[in-house]
């Protein structure tokens, strides 16, 4: 029993309840706000990863090689990319360029997209069909591998595309089923060391004796991992064939 | 109340209530949104998918903490019952918000992959034997299929339709898929940030639905309701004394049978009725009588006290029970009458006579 004011909603509200009610209703208009924009400026910086759109269309040609997925060593720059760097190649979307480049390994190709650049990383995402790769006329050999001896590194497995400014953020655990689509997908995997590795921090990754990657991998994809495997040099670009064994999850 | 069913029955309340809801949503979203990088000290801007699926995820999960928030807080403070009234608009605009995040994750973290995008939220990632890269996402669609299950339950014809205890038990869903969501973004969103700001403000508002679901819990316990006394007649149990009645309010007293009973003191007549609203099962005693009708401290359904029947047209009805006066002590046969059942009042003048 009280005489405290009665709520009935379809009837005039109690006077002593109308200033409960709106302090109740402007803390609530002011913690949205507040909440808001407390967790929209908490957001991480994503990295300056993206589609270089702004570079226009990149026209490149040079030597296929599979290491497994595609790569290309380029002989015939553009105004962006430079005779002599190794670009990681990739399709539309969460697609690799595999099926495309498969029949060209070791062979001359043109290639010709839209680069995606973050740091040193760069990769070309190919126009579709013929016209994002196909044979070249000219002379041209895949550069012999220089072996780097057996690493242990310490780091995340992220799929080259995002990381590269296909998405901002691109790794993370929010991102990893994303991660584990692309690299279904054909995209090369890239591990982000948290030391660098021959003066790089990215490195594309493939499974033992540079075969395509286990599917055990996607367990560990996106989380902080320390693991074992060969390294090499193709070209400018580290190429790491990690033995999935080795492999755990570091706090 | 209702005759008949209409999508809303609405008041000047209800108007404002959604008002309110609709403007701090706004708000919310409109303050996060539009960010710009150099505010935030990023080089390039976050997608901006990305930035609305957190955007509108974030939004959901602070306004389903609220949700949780206001049924504890209305029974440790009856004045914040206004935000009982219309909960439900709440959920619904809630399940809203929250399918808007899922539209944005999935048409952007699951699209452009030769994989369907749908199969793809439940196959890209299956690590369900580790805390670190746990599926966080199936705790998402977990909840949010719990919240479309709610909110397409919510109206008024689904609880006449399921009856109040069933309908009470189903939207317990809301607890699960609430950890649910807590999980998705422990799991998920927080594993992925370096500023710990979300981590913070999540801790804070998860604990405060399970501190203040604890604090009403132990105010409970500390001051249950009474257990209405055996006497020697095994046919009545004694559930106070008549100058504990007070016009216009109740008296509540557990039964055996562990249901609940409101006696009401209405014009100098004692009348008991069950404690139990047939609208939501809201504490009728914790009502009072307004135009001579018992009206639910909830959402104002009323009943007649004297029969249980609410006024026409209305046709809601609640159990009676039989009541005597014992001296000067008020006891009520435990067994109750069926919805409905008219049973005469004992006047007070009549104490003496029994």
């Amino acid at each position: 029993m009280s005489e405290k004011p009665f709520f009935i909603g379809y009837a005039a509200v109690p006077t002593a309840l109308r200033f409960v009610m709106g302090l109740v209703s402007a803390l609530l208009i002011g913690g949205a706000a507040v909440l808001g924009y407390a967790i929209g400026h908490a957001q991480d910086d994503p990295g300056d990863g993206a589609f270089r759109f702004d570079y226009g269309r990149q026209t490149v040609t040079g030597v296929i090689e599979l290491t497994p997925l595609p790569v290309m060593h380029v002989i015939e720059g553009s105004e962006q990319i430079a005779a002599g760097d190794t670009l990681m190649l990739s399709g539309a979307g969460k697609n690799g360029a595999l099926p495309r480049a498969a029949a060209l390994d070791g062979q001359m190709a043109q290639a010709s997209g839209v680069l995606l650049q973050r740091g040193e990383i760069d990769m070309l995402q190919l126009r579709g069909g013929r016209n994002g790769l196909q044979a070249a006329a000219g002379d041209g050999t895949t550069p012999a591998p220089v072996d780097l001896g057996h690493w242990k590194l310490a780091g995340e497995i992220c799929d080259g595309k995002c990381l590269a400014g296909a998405m901002r953020p691109g790794r993370g655990i929010s991102h990893r089923a994303c991660a584990n689509l692309c690299i279904q997908g054909g995209i090369p995997p890239v591990f982000v060391s948290t030391q660098p590795v021959e003066g790089e921090e990215f490195l594309m990754i493939t499974g033992p004796g540079f075969s395509p990657l286990p599917e055990a991998i996607y367990d560990a994809v996106a989380l902080y991992i320390s693991a074992e495997g060969q390294l090499s040099r193709h070209g400018d670009l580290l190429v790491w064939a990690l033995e999935p064994d080795t492999i755990e999850v570091l706090p | 109340m209702s005759v008949k069913y209409t999508p809303v029955q609405w008041n000047r309340v209800k108007y404002c209530y959604d008002a309110l809801l609709v403007a701090g949503t706004i708000l919310f979203l409109a303050v996060f949104l539009p960010l710009p990088p150099e505010a935030l000290g990023h080089t390039r801007p976050v997608d901006p998918q990305i930035t609305n699926a957190r955007a509108f995820g974030a939004c959901a999960f602070v306004m389903l903490s609220i949700i949780l928030m206001i049924g504890p807080l209305a029974r440790l403070d009856d004045r914040v019952l206004p935000l009982l009234y219309n909960r439900r608009h709440f959920g619904v605009l809630t399940c809203l918000v929250a399918l808007t995040h899922a539209y944005f994750v999935l048409n952007w973290y699951f699209a452009f992959s030769p994989t369907d995008k749908w199969a793809a939220s439940l196959s890209a990632n299956t690590s369900y034997g580790q805390a670190l890269g746990f599926p966080f996402e199936t705790l998402g669609i977990f909840a949010l299929l719990c919240l479309l299950v709610l909110a397409a339950t919510s109206h008024d014809f689904w609880l006449k339709f399921l009856g109040a205890p069933l309908w009470k038990g189903l939207h317990m869903l809301i607890y699960p898929a609430y950890a649910a969501v807590v999980g998705h973004i422990a799991l998920g969103a927080l594993q992925s940030q370096e500023v710990t700001t979300f981590a913070w403000i999540t801790a804070f508002l998860s604990l405060g639905v399970a501190g203040l679901h604890l604090a009403a819990a132990l105010q409970a316990r500390m001051s249950p309701d009474p257990q209405a006394h055996a006497v020697p007649d095994p046919a009545w149990r004694e559930v106070c004394d008549v100058t504990d009645l007070r016009e216009g309010f109740a008296q509540i007293a557990q039964l055996p049978d562990g249901k609940r009973v409101a006696v009401f003191l209405h014009e100098g007549q004692i009348s008991a009725i069950s404690n139990a609203c047939a609208h939501q099962n809201g504490p009728l005693g914790e009502g009072r009588i307004v135009n001579c009708l018992v009206t639910c401290p909830w959402h104002g359904f009323q009943y007649d006290v004297r029969n249980g029947q609410s006024p026409a047209p209305f046709t809601e009805k609640i159990p009676t029970y039989r009541v005597r006066l014992k001296g000067s002590r008020v006891q009520v046969d435990p067994v109750a009458n069926p919805p409905g059942t008219p049973v005469p009042p004992v006047p007070l003048s009549k104490a003496a006579r029994v």
